[in-house]
């Protein structure tokens, strides 16, 4: 009778979706949970065993093929934005505003959550701590470009601080993936025992040499002629293949993806063959993943976790606001940099959910569960008060520049 | 075919038992899938050069990568996608259920009945015959009792009468065709997907009740198909009556919605023992002819009908069994040959009597030979029941399968061709 009341759920909240939501066209925090898919992660979750249980762990490693089609196709769908050609029409100073923020937010969070959790987490081996420490620095350096790509339709006239901020939310992404990458390969789960550097870099050298060489064959086989059924399979099947050998030999599939999605950007000539393609598999894929993530998620209560969820938030604030005039001094940038404009970079969306659920599967211990309850939970309040943030930024700076 | 190769190769050398140390063997489901949807692709489109169909490219990938050629797909992968495999049957069978529109089927109903009637009235007679006349080549029936005998050849030829409805779905998206032939294939494949899992329900009784020495005539696996396939039915109307509703009102996010009905039918069939396959094709009957938004459906799934496609015949490939095809590949070709026989006279007669032209009295058989699915899931039933011949039944089944899922959609490839009905969809 479980798999009835799902099914009758499913179709309650698309109903509601369909009714009540489309309709509503305003930018509100409300709007975009709803739009955006995040109440997918909710309709997963009473799915999941904290729910009616249909989607129960043994039915989740049937399907787990779809989490790492969903990882596979975000890292792929992030790569393939990052195009040489796109990036170089930005300025310079845009580049290194945007490693210094990731460095300055990864640098900042990822210290004070290894101190905080050595204290709360006495019995754990340091060097785990200090790895999951760093892993949430990095989740919270990504930012993810939903939002104000949301924002842009409500946006009369974009000024100079939409685009930066569409370009350092964009970008964030690689400097944080790249970090989890590192992490995950010298940090590799098993932990090696001996020769750490040798074999971390031999996993580095594969984790980035394998999806390139995906990435050209997709290239190869896409660049004569190609009907829309085969690039449909090549795309499936290259993004299965990719990130089924990071889960074989437990490295990450998002780094992995986005490689494959960077090197098929690069080198194609028929982006906008592929992106009709992106687009129309982009919401039921993200849907299916979302869900996957809710019924993943196991909901407990712990003071230790809720202490873990609201550093993060308070340091989501911190890491962005803070330094803002200071990195207008130290890069001597051509904008004025005021503290509000931090409040653009609270949102983490899908990028930041499928790096959580990356790091999980790519090291399956209880301490990444944790990981895992806090990120999902911190990710959904920031979400939640995102728009708030892009409203009172962007919209603002923009407008009073504009006059 | 140089990435082909590149593919095969790179699969080659990552499933290398030396790198097995650094390797997790229990997280490769997704490697698997992956490279089997573009090698089998690849393959299929190398076939297809050659006239031949993609999904025999698709079921020849599964068994070279299969578990008993090259082992890039584990015998626990292919457990493993069992979910997949089951939702990608499900979207075939809405698919299936969809085409069959009543109103371009009307004209065609006493034909696909005549064929229907006449294929298993034909194919359950001839290989009661062939049991009788053959028992002296076969060992195992050379020292059992005439009952034995007829139990087995009766069951046997149950088993021979269905024709895959997957398989011929697929075939005819493939081909794109549209048409008479088109119709009666499939119309006749999904009628008798539905009345052969009666008949074995009889079969099954019968064969019973003559095997055991009371002679009673057994009716509880008689009222339990009964029970399964009504309450398959039931389920197929309540699902296609919320398709409908779905499709009417709400219309968002389609492709999610069709997922979740298949995987809701794959489900609630695994948990308590319905079809999914008749689940399905009746929601998707349903669908099509008793609402406007019929065609919604269809084009949703078949938007990504091809990956569907890869993923199940090669998974079916992967599943067929080649040990029992080596051990008794002489007795199987015999009982390929001698159906393909009987399905001719079967159609031939179903097809003179409502007198249909000559084309499809001599040729329509041709669409019948491919099977699948629903004769695999009754020769387990089978095992079970009769424990001392059950496993050379099933070993025989299996290989008989075994080459018809192979020859099967090329034959029927061909006949849509020959009748020019090929590349007629609209």
């Amino acid at each position: 009778m479980r798999a009835i009341y799902a099914f009758g759920l499913l179709i309650l909240i698309a109903f509601l979706g369909a009714r009540f939501i489309t309709k509503r066209k305003a930018f509100s925090p409300v709007n975009y949970f709803f739009s955006s898919g995040l109440i997918y992660i909710f309709l997963g979750l009473s799915l999941g065993r904290s729910g009616f249980n249909i989607l129960s762990p043994s039915v989740l490693t049937g399907l787990t093929p779809l989490i790492s089609l969903g990882l596979g196709w975000v890292g792929f769908l992030f790569g393939f934005q990052l195009e040489a050609k796109y990036l170089r029409r930005f300025p310079r100073k845009y580049k290194s505003l945007s490693f210094v923020q990731f460095l300055f937010v990864f640098l900042l969070c990822g210290l004070i959550f290894s101190l905080v959790l050595k204290q709360i987490y006495p019995s754990e081996r340091t060097f785990l701590l200090y790895g999951m420490g760093l892993a949430f620095g990095l989740l919270l350096s990504i930012n993810s470009p939903t939002l104000l790509n949301m924002a842009s339709s409500v946006i009369p006239e974009k000024g100079n601080y939409y685009y930066l901020a569409r370009f350092l939310v964009s970008v964030s992404g690689f400097w944080g993936i790249v970090g989890l990458a590192l992490l995950s390969c010298f940090w590799h789960y098993p932990i090696f025992e001996s020769k750490i550097f040798l074999r971390g870099s031999l996993l580095l050298l594969f984790s980035s040499g394998f999806p390139l060489l995906i990435g050209y064959l997709f290239h190869f086989l896409t660049k004569k002629k190609v009907s829309g059924e085969q690039m449909l399979v090549y795309f499936l099947g290259f993004v299965f293949f990719v990130s089924g050998t990071s889960f074989y030999f437990n490295l990450l599939p998002l780094y992995m993806s986005v490689v494959m999605g960077i090197t098929y950007s690069n080198l194609t000539r028929i982006h906008e063959k592929l992106y009709p393609l992106l687009l129309s598999t982009e919401k039921p894929l993200y849907i299916i993943f979302l869900i996957l993530i809710g019924a993943l998620w196991e909901v407990y209560f712990d003071y230790r976790l809720a202490l873990l969820v609201i550093l993060m938030i308070l340091l989501r604030f911190l890491g962005y606001l803070l330094p803002m005039p200071l990195f207008k001094v130290i890069l001597d940038f051509p904008l004025r940099l005021p503290t509000r404009f931090g409040f653009s970079f609270l949102s983490s969306g899908g990028i930041g959910l499928a790096f959580a659920v990356s790091l999980k599967l790519a090291f399956p211990l209880p301490l990444t569960d944790v990981f895992l309850s806090a990120a999902l939970s911190g990710i959904l309040i920031t979400e939640f008060i995102s728009p708030w943030g892009v409203r009172i930024s962007i919209f603002k700076l923009d407008e009073e520049e504009r006059k | 075919m140089i990435p082909l190769l590149l593919i095969f190769v790179l699969m080659f050398v990552l499933k290398n038992p030396v790198l097995l140390p650094f390797a997790n063997p229990d997280q490769s489901t997704s490697i698997s899938l992956g490279f089997i949807l573009v090698f089998a692709y690849l393959l299929g489109s190398h076939l297809k050069r050659l006239s031949l169909p993609l999904i025999t490219g698709f079921i020849l990938a599964g068994i070279l990568c299969g578990p008993d050629v090259l082992k890039f797909i584990t015998p626990s992968d292919v457990q493993d996608l069992d979910l997949l495999d089951g939702l990608a049957l499900s979207l075939i069978a809405l698919t299936a259920g969809g085409e069959m529109n009543i109103q371009r089927l009307k004209g065609r109903f006493k034909t696909v009945s005549s064929i229907v009637f006449f294929q298993t009235v034909v194919v359950l007679l001839g290989f009661v015959l062939l049991g009788f006349f053959g028992r002296s080549f076969v060992s195992f029936l050379e020292e059992g009792t005439l009952f034995q005998v007829l139990a087995f050849s009766l069951l046997l030829g149950t088993l021979s009468t269905p024709t895959s409805p997957a398989t011929t779905i697929a075939i005819i998206t493939e081909t794109k065709a549209s048409g008479k032939y088109t119709d009666l294939v499939l119309g006749s494949a999904v009628v008798k997907d539905f009345f052969v899992i009666l008949i074995f329900a009889f079969s099954l009784s019968i064969s019973k009740s003559v095997t055991m020495s009371s002679h009673e005539f057994d009716l509880s696996f008689l009222l339990q198909i009964l029970e399964e396939v009504g309450g398959s039915v039931f389920l197929g109307l309540l699902i296609g009556g919320g398709i409908i509703l779905y499709l009417k009102y709400i219309k968002r996010d389609v492709t999610v919605f069709i997922l979740s009905v298949a995987f809701f039918s794959y489900q609630i069939s695994h948990n308590y023992g319905y079809h999914p396959l008749l689940i399905c094709l009746v929601a998707g009957f349903l669908a099509e002819n008793f609402s406007a938004q019929g065609k919604l459906l269809i084009a949703a799934i078949e938007k990504s009908s091809v990956p569907i496609y890869v993923v199940f015949f090669a998974l079916s490939g992967a599943s067929l069994n080649l040990g029992a095809l080596r051990q008794t590949w002489h007795l199987a070709l015999i009982c390929v040959v001698w159906r393909g026989v009987l399905k001719f006279a079967g159609t031939f007669f179903g097809a003179r009597i409502t007198k249909e032209e000559a084309g499809v009295q001599k040729w329509a058989w041709t669409g019948f030979i491919s099977q699948a699915g629903v004769a695999l899931g009754m020769a387990i039933v089978v095992e079970q029941n009769f424990p001392e011949w059950g496993g050379e039944f099933m070993a025989l089944v299996l290989a008989i399968i075994a080459i018809n899922q192979i020859i099967g959609p090329i034959f029927l490839q061909r006949l849509l061709f020959k009748v020019k009905e090929a590349g007629k969809k609209q």
